[in-house]
């Protein structure tokens, strides 16, 4: 096997390197771990072939699978020779090379028609897909093309959506989600996740949060799943509490509403607090600890607040106006945010000393919409941009993993589901889902 | 009657005046009385000589004081001066200027042959001191010795003419004496060797002499020393005053309070001082300068620039002559002809200034020729020189010139179109963006009114409004978003029904309110502006006369101007 050839026609001139592959994938992904010697000038294509070679000869009825592979921790994207020689790797030893499975959807799934343009969408909890439209409506997705629960009672457009309690609410009887829309309010609905019916069944809100003087521009659910947080167009950060209706029924009996055809009973409530600080549009924001909310505003900055003190703990400064923000990667504390440029920018707020970003990513070619990180991937992000094209990123390389272009207008919003789909949603009223990503 | 109790405290005094040769003034008075007594012991001793050696003095009949006090002695001189005798004896005042006149010729007494003129001439003394005190010490002088004349101070000249020189205590005339003849005086005189001590006393007519003690008395005084010789003016400061603490102080008051309290102003000024200190406006340990008394006339300046700070620069000097200078200098600073000859064809700026030349003697110098031209140089020289420093920095030109900035550097701008608000059919002709920034409203000539989102470039509102639209604006006020949009004749105030619930009641009341004044306004043809009700766009229609083409509002919201062509701005 050493010494193969992948293809006759490769010169005899051309180096060549010893090679062992190496994964951490599992058994039918397992290559020989015998060196090899390969010649210096292939690509990611060619390794990919040779893996594929070694596998099919362990195995008759091996699909060809597309392989990344990383040498030293950094993808290659380049020939051997040249990433060698960029690195300065020796030649001489033999190269470790890690492969793993190419992050890329194999498959795209029937695109999920709405009214009008998709503003939001949440695939926090593997059941269902959370929508938001610029109708007012919220949707909830069962699959593809399947559309379970219809949320309405917003008189403007949705801007944002978040499913409270993802985790922990598995057992899906009283799954809450929150929405944000245009017409100053965040509503908080509750449905049944798991009860399926061929009918799209139409929900109220259960509670109604008043409080905003503007549109609101996004809302987040803290991790524990009893407050949310909302950032809104007249610069304020409110939280309020989504906890069930108990509370909120004791607090506002009076403002109850009734409505004639409808027996729910929805509560209005005000914000419990609000964070002062920021002097825009209050574009995004993140709750990712307890105490922890992270908020991207259109005055350039991103801070992050601490909840009990009311106060922000950090300020980074950003040139561009910032309209997405998400927190994770290593340790849950990169800072990945996209806005009124091409670029997205990762920050790492625990470098002292420097408030420039660490990762620039720069493939877009306008502005970006929304950008997601990998639950469980420390590396794996993914970005929309108004040029209609959804890109994956790994932190390892500078290119895009992968682009997704079945948008045919601005996308607008987008997010993993499940772990290994990529769900999003545009100006074309259509929510796109990219499966089979193989993260991890 | 007098005399036991005289002579009673004579025996008291004498034994005193013995021991006592230097009287001090302070015990005058005991003296004084002692030695009157002593005096007039002597007097009777000797007036028996005076009697008969000095007729010259003592040799009138006509008055009876002087018979007395002559021939009878002490006690007729006691008994004509009865009146007085008492007097010298109680009146302490009187007697301390004649005591201590007699106290002094008792002290000098002891010279024989003086002895009767002295006597004599004490007595006289004592009236011509009596005469003098009259001037000066008019209250007791009549009281001293007894004024044979009591004409008091009057001009003698009254009794010039008279037979007397006035009148004696009884009120009889006191006779002139008779003159003596001018010669016999002078021969006298002659004869007399202590004719130079006697002086003639007009107001009572008589010569006296003065004794050798009174001329030691007038020369001290007109030497300005004290009269009397053993009178010392700068004897040992004794001092009386105990300055040690006594055991009972002058006053029992407490001490006050205030010696006890520091003193408010004391620590005010205290701290005065240290912050002077601090802030080293006063500084210890301080030399004064040393200013060099004497300086080098024609050194090097540049010590002064030390001296007087950078900006100062000293005059120049003129270069200080040579040898080639002198008038006789040696041979060799002499140019050849030659070398003259050469000088006239350098170049003017070249040429040596001077030519030294040889003279055999001073006198043949001749006038320097050029006196004149060079004193106007230098006077230039100095009036013209700039006496400032000029800084000049060596610069490199080409580091002056500002670095082209790079591209990336000069953003923001437009690079790229990442936007597009898409929708009008017409050229857009006006936009304009909320306060806030959330949306942006545009006007087309198409007729269209639309208003975006700009994050998203998603259109929100249309308005038809039929005619092509020239301006656009929003209301500064984010709470009130009220758009002004120019369309032709026209100026439509759009509700842009994007506030929330009560700012959205608010602004309908607003834009309702000015319906009533439609009419009033439209009554009056002159008004520029119709205020009509518009509800088909929900909004008010502002009717003008002539084309709008620009609108603008107030920084508050409350006014906005129009811009018509025809250069009338209105204001509403």
């Amino acid at each position: 096997m050493a010494g193969m050839d992948i293809d006759g026609n490769v010169e005899e001139a051309a180096r060549r390197v010893q090679v062992r592959f190496v994964t951490k994938l599992k058994a039918p992904f397992k290559a020989p771990p015998s060196s090899i010697a390969i010649p210096s000038n292939l690509t990611r294509l060619g390794l990919s072939s040779i893996v594929n070679n070694l596998l099919k000869a362990g195995k008759d009825d091996w699909n060809p699978e597309p392989f990344d592979f990383l040498i030293d921790g950094e993808l290659v994207r380049m020939s051997l020779e040249e990433f060698l020689l960029a690195k300065g790797i020796s030649a001489e030893k033999i190269l470790e090379i890690e492969y793993i499975r190419a992050v890329a959807p194999r498959k795209e799934e029937e695109p999920s028609l709405h009214d009008d343009w998709v503003s939001a969408v949440d695939g926090s909890n593997s059941k269902f897909v959370l929508t938001g439209c610029y109708d007012g409506f919220g949707r909830i997705w069962k699959a593809a093309g399947s559309c379970t629960h219809l949320l309405e009672g917003h008189t403007d457009a949705i801007t944002s959506v978040c499913v409270v309690k993802p985790r922990v609410a598995q057992n899906g009887a009283d799954q809450i989600v929150a929405t944000a829309s245009k017409d100053r309010t965040l509503r908080l609905w509750k449905f049944d996740a798991d009860e399926s019916s061929d009918q799209i069944k139409r929900i109220r809100a259960f509670k109604i949060l008043h409080g905003h003087n503007a549109s609101v521009q996004s809302v987040a659910a803290n991790p524990a799943g009893d407050m949310v947080c909302s950032g809104s167009w007249d610069s304020q950060i409110a939280l309020w509490q989504a906890s069930g209706s108990d509370t909120g029924d004791v607090v506002s009996v009076k403002k109850r509403k009734k409505n004639a055809d409808e027996e729910d009973p929805q509560v209005e409530e005000e914000a419990k607090s609000t964070l002062v600080g920021h002097t825009q549009c209050v574009s995004s924001v993140v709750w990712s600890q307890d105490e922890t909310i992270y908020s991207a505003s259109w005055d350039h900055t991103i801070r992050r607040w601490d909840v009990e003190m009311g106060k922000d703990s950090l300020n980074l400064y950003c040139d561009k106006v910032v309209n997405c923000l998400d927190v994770g990667g290593e340790g849950s504390s990169l800072i990945a945010a996209g806005g009124s440029d091409p670029v997205l920018r990762i920050w790492d707020p625990r470098k002292p000393g420097s408030s420039a970003p660490v990762y620039q990513f720069s493939s877009h070619s306008s502005w970006i919409s929304a950008c997601k990180w990998h639950e469980k991937s420390w590396f794996h992000l993914v970005s929309a941009s108004y040029d209609g094209k959804v890109m994956l990123w790994d932190l390892r390389t500078a290119w895009p993993l992968a682009v997704i272009d079945t948008h045919k207008d601005k996308v607008l919003c987008v997010d993993w589901w499940k772990g290994e789909s990529v769900i999003s949603g545009g100006a074309d009223s259509k929510l796109c889902i990219s499966s089979d990503v193989c993260v991890l | 009657m007098k005399v036991p109790r005289r002579s009673a405290r004579q025996k008291n005094l004498q034994k005193d005046a013995e021991k006592e040769e230097a009287i001090n003034l302070l015990e005058q008075k005991e003296n004084t009385e002692e030695v009157v007594e002593r005096s007039k012991d002597e007097e009777t001793a000797v007036e028996e000589e005076n009697f008969v050696e000095s007729p010259v003095v003592s040799d009138d009949d006509d008055e009876d004081f002087s018979d007395d006090d002559g021939s009878l002695g002490e006690s007729g001189s006691e008994d004509s001066h009865l009146s007085g005798e008492e007097d010298v004896f109680v009146s302490s005042d009187g007697e301390d200027s004649f005591d201590a006149k007699s106290d002094d010729v008792s002290g000098n007494g002891a010279s024989g042959s003086g002895r009767d003129e002295t006597e004599h001439g004490k007595d006289d003394d004592a009236e011509s001191d009596d005469s003098r005190t009259v001037v000066e010490e008019s209250d007791s002088s009549e009281d001293e010795v007894d004024p044979r004349n009591t004409v008091g101070d009057v001009p003698l000249k009254w009794y010039k003419e008279e037979e007397h020189i006035g009148y004696d205590l009884a009120g009889k005339k006191i006779k002139k004496k008779e003159r003596q003849d001018k010669l016999d005086s002078f021969l006298a005189s002659v004869d007399d060797s202590k004719n130079w001590r006697k002086i003639y006393d007009e107001y009572n007519d008589e010569e006296v002499e003065l004794t050798k003690e009174e001329v030691k008395v007038i020369k001290r005084l007109l030497k300005g020393k004290a009269p009397h010789a053993d009178f010392d003016p700068h004897a040992p400061y004794v001092d009386w005053f105990s300055w040690d603490d006594s055991k009972h102080p002058l006053s029992s008051a407490p001490e006050p309070k205030r010696r006890f309290i520091p003193s408010k102003w004391e620590s005010k000024k205290v701290v005065q001082y240290v912050r002077a200190i601090r802030k080293g406006l006063i500084k210890f340990d301080e030399k004064p300068k040393e200013e060099p008394s004497a300086y080098l006339l024609w050194g090097d300046d540049s010590s002064a620039i030390d001296r007087q700070g950078l900006a100062y620069i000293p005059a120049p000097k003129p270069k200080l002559p040579g040898h080639e200078e002198s008038y006789n200098p040696s041979l060799e600073y002499i140019p050849t002809q030659e070398e003259i000859n050469s000088y006239q064809l350098m170049f003017e700026e070249d040429r040596p200034k001077f030519i030294p030349k040889r003279f055999t003697s001073l006198r043949n110098v001749p006038a320097y020729e050029k006196a004149v031209n060079e004193n106007f140089g230098r006077c230039l020289d100095l009036y013209l020189c700039p006496r400032a420093r000029k800084k000049r920095i060596n610069i490199d030109p080409e580091s002056l010139k500002p670095k082209l900035p790079s591209r990336k550097d000069l953003r923001p701008y437009p690079t790229s179109c990442y936007l597009e608000y898409k929708g009008h059919k017409g050229p857009v002709v006006s936009i304009s963006t909320e306060s806030t920034g959330q949306w942006i409203a545009s006007g087309s000539s198409d007729g269209t009114v639309r208003i975006w989102e700009v994050e998203t470039g998603r259109c929100i509102r249309i308005w038809e409004l039929g005619e092509s639209v020239s301006h656009v604006s929003w209301n500064p006020l984010p709470e009130r978003p009220i758009l002004a949009v120019c369309m032709g004749e026209d100026v439509y105030l759009l509700n842009t029904g994007l506030g929330n619930a009560e700012e959205q009641k608010s602004l309908e009341e607003l834009l309702r309110v000015e319906t009533p004044s439609t009419p009033d306004d439209s009554d009056n043809d002159k008004t520029a502006v119709n205020w009509v009700q518009d509800d088909k766009h929900g909004g008010i229609r502002l009717k003008h006369f002539k084309t709008v083409s620009s609108v603008e509002w107030h920084r508050k919201g409350d006014y906005f101007s129009m811009l018509m062509p025809s250069d009338i701005l209105h204001l509403i």
